[in-house]
């Protein structure tokens, strides 16, 4: 029922305002848990388990310079997925927000649209916060964790993870009822993407079809365009730009459909 | 501003801004409503009266856009709903039925933020959004989180955020319902007020008082039908004699007084253990069953009420 609907960009605009507010008053407090969690990514497996590693490296760097840059594209995944899981719900079916907002000229569409934006915002500014902390401690310990120019692409390509992975957590949440649901989605999605997108050893060096499989999730090329762009990038990493943009793009408008349909009976 | 007389004199011109034909809307096989008609005038209070479940709260999202019609027509403010979303939804106010303010924002802000969705210029909204504070009285909350208000409060602040956009119409679903009595009748001012001031309100309520207090029209709906319509006088004198007696018998006697009443009275009712006969002369039949000799622990008498056409037309049990 019902036609494939486009969001405006005014009401997008203002669902991405309206979130950006509530953000200004309590970003200390938001902004902290997501900015410690990779650190302590960081310190454990980085410099804990790296020194066991330390002696050959990865692909000629240490293992901290290894695993930095894929840090960046978890950590724009957890924050965006965040967002688009718990959050949307509550906004969806606790505090109903959504009813309120789509009963003024902004329609459905727009909150969705606005929802994923906002998320690729939180993802970006977040990842801007850490790649300045990667940038100084790199610098104090004399092990440069980033090593391009290139690496002030990263804050725009975090925003595009982040749009990307609030799809998909916005495309979980438009088909769920129960909020305890999420741990499917965490457990099952988020997790084995964090685990074996070539953040902590490079998948591609396993037999087929693991790299095959790797190829077709999303957090593997999110981690490839941000090595690259922080260690300085090949050509290549354009193909990984251009699978997120298509896969995005080709998502998208699925739980735009059905959020709608939570939205207006 | 207007007066009352001016308002009725628009009332009295029939200007329609809401009009319904033949308006369906099915959920699956479920038919919450069934074809109905009706219009809404310029500048008058319209109410849409009924038991749970008897399509009221459809109809209402039918015409701020959270539900699409499933057949018939609908237009608001001249627009139809279906094609023309956005454009109703810019002309009209909607005060829901459950609340859902924006928790994360204090109160003057959930105003604020309401009505960037409207486009509304910074200046001009920061005037309103004080303004209304204080037409709801809410101006020394206006700093205050929205979860330490009050339900009456937090109706209130639904009202003002619903007024925002300067709305021609304003949808009210079950404006007071959970209030206490203080609460609730400061909120029937305020609604009059705005209909004063040539709101056209449209609201929904089970409140028999609230309709009578409030609403020019109305219609009683059952089932997802329009059961009556009119005015509440009008409804009144059309189903109902205008006096009720309501008497207690002991039940072992209730059968001989449903008797004698049935002779002598209009119409007779029965709601549990007491008996309702209408009259048009309740101290004649008060007289008739005193001389029955039946005895009874008390008898209430009264005049008819728009609650006694309400459970004429939509039955005395109890609707889930």
């Amino acid at each position: 029922m019902g036609a494939w609907r486009v969001p405006s960009p005014r009401g997008t605009f203002r669902v991405w305002q309206r979130n950006a507010t509530i953000f200004r008053k309590y970003w200390k407090t938001l902004l902290l848990p997501n900015f410690f969690e990779p650190l302590l990514y960081l310190a454990a497996l980085g410099l804990g388990l790296g020194t066991f590693i330390q002696r050959g490296g990865i692909e000629g760097q240490s293992y901290v310079q290894f695993i930095a840059p894929g840090l960046l594209a978890s950590n724009a995944m957890f924050a965006a997925s965040f967002e688009s899981t718990f959050n949307t719900f509550v906004k969806l079916k606790i505090q109903r927000t959504y009813d309120a907002i789509v009963s003024t000229p902004i329609n459905a569409e727009d909150v969705v649209a606005g929802e994923y934006l906002w998320a690729g915002t939180r993802a970006a500014l977040y990842g801007t916060g850490f790649l300045a902390v990667l940038a100084i401690l790199g610098a104090a310990f004399g092990e440069p964790l980033v090593r391009s120019f290139w690496a002030l692409l990263i804050p725009p390509m975090l925003l595009l993870i982040g749009v990307m992975f609030s799809v998909t957590g916005t495309l979980f949440t438009s088909l769920i009822d129960r909020i305890d649901l999420y741990s499917y989605y965490f457990t099952l999605v988020v997790t084995p993407l964090f685990l074996f997108s070539g953040i902590f050893f490079p998948v591609q060096d396993f037999p087929a079809p693991v790299p095959q499989i790797a190829w077709l999730t999303p957090l593997y090329h999110a981690v490839n365009v941000c090595r690259e762009l922080a260690t300085g990038p090949s050509p290549g990493v354009l193909a990984d730009v251009a699978w997120v943009l298509v896969f995005t793009a080709a998502l998208a408008l699925f739980p735009i459909r059905f959020m709608r349909r939570r939205l207006i009976s | 501003m207007r007066t009352e007389t001016e308002r009725r004199t628009e009332a009295g011109a029939r200007q329609a801004t809401v009009v319904a034909r033949r308006l369906r809307k099915s959920y699956g096989g479920f038919q919450a409503v069934k074809g109905v008609d009706f219009e809404v005038y310029r500048g008058e209070c319209f109410g849409f009266l009924g038991p749970n479940g008897a399509g009221k709260t459809t109809t209402m999202k039918m015409i701020y856009g959270a539900a699409i019609p499933t057949g018939g027509e609908l237009t608001v403010a001249g627009l139809d709903v279906k094609s023309r979303e956005r454009e109703v939804k810019r002309r009209i106010g909607v005060v829901p039925q459950e609340n859902n303010l924006d928790e994360d924002l204090k109160v003057r802000e959930n105003l604020l933020v309401y009505a960037r969705y409207y486009d509304l210029p910074r200046k001009i909204a920061l005037r309103r959004a004080d303004e209304l504070l204080e037409f709801v009285e809410l101006s020394e909350k206006a700093d205050a989180e929205v979860q330490h208000l009050s339900g009456g409060m937090k109706r209130r602040l639904l009202i003002a955020r619903a007024l925002i956009n300067d709305p021609e119409i304003v949808v009210l679903d079950e404006p007071t319902t959970g209030l206490d009595p203080q609460a609730r009748h400061l909120v029937w001012e305020r609604l009059r007020k705005l209909a004063s001031e040539g709101k056209t309100l449209v609201l929904t309520t089970h409140y028999m008082e609230e309709a009578a207090q409030l609403c020019d029209r109305l219609v009683i709906m059952e089932g997802g039908e329009i059961a009556s319509a009119g005015t509440p006088r009008g409804m009144i004198e059309e189903h109902v004699s205008p006096e009720v007696l309501e008497l207690r018998p002991d039940p072992g006697s209730l059968e001989r007084l449903l008797d004698v009443l049935e002779a002598e009275a209009e119409a007779v009712e029965r709601a549990g253990e007491a008996l309702l006969a209408y009259t048009s002369d309740a101290s004649n039949l008060m007289q008739r069953v005193r001389d029955s000799g039946i005895e009874f622990e008390n008898a209430v008498h009264r005049r008819a009420g728009l609650e006694d056409v309400f459970l004429r037309l939509t039955g005395r049990q109890l609707i889930d």
